[in-house]
This record gives structure tokens, sequence and C-alpha cells, in this order.
């Protein structure tokens, strides 16, 4: 029994692939201004979160985002912070995405179901590796010299069991060592 | 039947069993010296009070509840490995830009915080789990203005330990983790281009 529970979290913690990175301009929107391209992507393909998550997020309460912003200027970098993104429906005050730790926090709340003492092991490691895996691909604050580009996900609540609205995300990007923001904004 | 229908997972343990001595040995973080040559630079490290207390707490009562204090790790360890990058490097426990702050010839200013923390659970207490700690840091210069923005992630692997030695292995995939972050930092910052340009 050990060994299948070693073997079964062994497996879960090493098969989580990665979400494939593209150019900005190859994923479902996206923008470019000053020398900055984003693209965005949402995943919503419950099968697409099973791979990329382990998890089906919507029934959480949130849908990832994935973004990637490429610094294409040839001089002058830029300061990506992440606490200054903001989302929210196109006609309504704008909010702040979860960050990965309240993303897993929805994801623990229910994670933990009854199912016998010799199971119980691997859902908690299961569910430690899913909630570990969430943080992990979270996008960071981050510097975008020439050339260089960030990517991860955003992690954007929605309702757990109605349609979601059209989502306006907003992000803020600063030029290092001036007061120039050029604001980025995506609808989809 | 199991090994027909899970030969990967099964291999997984196979090498496991074979490997298990060196798997018993705790895995210490993989760090990389920062480059030799120190960035010309007067720099000051924020280690607020708020900032060494901080500690993030995990789990519930129905999985395994536990407590990672990261900030007092960090601020014995930041100052060391940071000094190997600047030519002078010195430890403040207020910002140079809040109102009560003394004065200073600082030319950057250096602010951490933790942005949080993640761990898997092993299964059995020999189980290895990773940790990761994700760091944050703004860099100013002496103007007020952020020049740098970044974010390192420190990692570790232990034990996740039984009843007796759980509490002494959490600290030690916690203090790796974050002497993990450091090093990171110091890596991080010796090779940004943005603090680079500020040497004269």
């Amino acid at each position: 029994m050990t060994a299948v529970l070693l073997a079964s979290s062994l497996c879960v913690a090493s098969t989580i692939p990665d979400y494939p990175v593209s150019h900005p301009g190859d994923y479902a929107v996206s923008t470019r201004a000053a020398g900055l391209s984003i693209g965005v992507q949402p995943v919503e393909d419950p099968k697409d979160q099973e791979t990329y998550f382990r998890a089906e997020l919507k029934a959480k309460g949130f849908v990832p985002v994935f973004v990637v912003i490429q610094n294409e200027a040839s001089e002058g970098s830029f300061l990506f912070d992440k606490t200054k993104v903001t989302y929210g429906p196109a006609d309504s005050t704008l909010s702040t995405p979860k960050t990965g730790s309240r993303g897993a926090d929805a994801f623990a709340a229910a994670a933990i179901p009854f199912v016998g003492i010799f199971a119980v092991p691997k859902i908690i490691s299961n569910a430690a590796e899913v909630q570990h895996n969430l943080l992990k691909k979270e996008v960071q604050s981050t510097t975008l010299s020439p050339g260089k580009s960030l990517h991860g996900f955003l992690y954007i609540p929605v309702p757990k069991d109605a349609p979601r609205e059209k989502i306006h995300l907003r992000v803020p990007i600063t030029r290092a060592g001036a007061d120039e923001t050029l604001v980025l904004d995506l609808v989809f | 039947m199991l090994p027909r229908r899970y030969p990967f997972c099964f291999f997984v343990v196979l090498i496991a069993t074979l490997l298990i001595s060196e798997a018993l040995v705790t895995a210490d973080a993989q760090t990389v010296p920062p480059p030799d040559t120190k960035l010309a630079l007067k720099a000051a490290l924020v280690v607020t009070p708020e900032f060494c207390a901080t500690k993030f707490t995990k789990g519930s009562w129905a999985t395994v509840k536990e407590t990672f204090e990261v900030g007092k790790i960090a601020c014995a360890e930041l100052e060391p490995a940071l000094q190997k990058v600047f030519s002078s490097l010195t430890s403040v426990t207020v910002a140079p830009s809040s109102g009560n702050a003394p004065s200073t010839d600082a030319q950057v200013v250096l602010t951490p915080r933790f942005v949080d923390v993640g761990a898997g659970v092993g299964v059995t207490a020999f189980s290895n789990r990773e940790m990761d700690v994700f760091l944050e840091w703004t860099v100013k210069d002496a103007s007020g203005k952020t020049v740098w923005i970044e974010t390192v992630q420190g990692s570790s692997k232990h034990h996740m330990g039984n009843v007796f030695t759980h509490s002494k292995n959490l600290k030690l995939i916690v203090s790796d983790s974050v002497r993990d972050a450091a090093q990171q930092s110091a890596i991080k910052m010796s090779s940004a281009v943005e603090l680079r340009s500020l040497t004269p």
C-alpha cells in the first residue's frame, strides 16, 4: 500500500507539465505598445486545467489566465509589478487578481473528501502538490530588460455556476528609473 | 496487473528504492556563487521588524498545519549574501523614504518582501518534499525611483519526517529554502543590467 501511495504521489509531483510558452502575438488576445508585447490566454477547457493544474479550477471559482509579456525594444527596461494588475467586467471597477496562494486556498477548501483512512495520505499529498503547482506557475513581479520576456498565470475569480462575463485586464508597466507608466488593456 | 497499468510509477519506486541511501541524505539547496565582480554601489538593505517576523501558516486541521518562519532566517542570511554583491552594504530597519528614517548616503535601497511559500506534503516520513519561497525585491535609486524589481525563488528538498522529526525537518527545509533565496537574490542582483548601469 505504501509503495502504491508513494508511486502515485511521485507520479503526480513529477508529471504536471508547464503551459507552453510562445510569442505574445500567438495567444488568444494580444496587444503591443512602446516596444512591449503582451498576450493572454484564458485556460478554461476542463481538460487543459486537468493537464496543467490537476484540478478543475472553474469549480473553485477562478479561471487561470496565462500571460506572456516581452520587451522587444532594443533599449530601456520595464518594471512589471504584479500587485498593480487589475481586472473586472468591462463596465465596472477593477480589482486585483487572486494570488496563487488564495487560489490554492479555494482549492484546498474542498480538496479533502472522506474516502477512507488508507487513501487519505495520498489525497493530502496530491492536494498539497496541486496547491504548490498553482503557486509555482503564478506570474511574478520582474524587470523586463531589452529582449527579455516573462510568463505565468493570473488567477481571476469568476462565478462558479454561471458563464463568466467578459474580463477586462489592465496591466500597468513602468519604465525603469522613470515615472512613465504604460497601461496595457485587454478584454477577453 | 498493477505493474502493467502503472509501469512508470513502479519504475519510479524501483529507482527510488535502489537509490534509497542517496535519498536518505538530505538534499541541499542548489546554489551558485555570484560573480566575483562587485557592483561599485553603496547599498542600504531594508530589513524592517515586520519583514523579520514574516511567517506563513499553511494547511488545515484536516491535513498538516505548518508554520513557515521565513523572516527570521532571511534577516540572518540576506546581509552576508548581498555583501558579496555590493562594494558597501548597510542594513537599516526603516526604509530611507519614510519620514522618520535616518539619513543615508546609499545609492540604492534594497527592499525585500516575501510573496508566498509553497511546500508539498510527503506521503511517508522518508518521502522527500519540495519547498519554494518567493522573495520579491524592489530596488530604488537615490532619487527614490524604482530601477529594478525581481522575484527570486528559493527551493530545497527534505524529508517530511515523522511525528518526532517533523518539526526539525520543517526548520531545515525552511532555512535551506530561504538561504537559497538569498543566494539567488545575490546572483540576480549581480547580473542585473539595470543595477550595473548605475555604477560610476
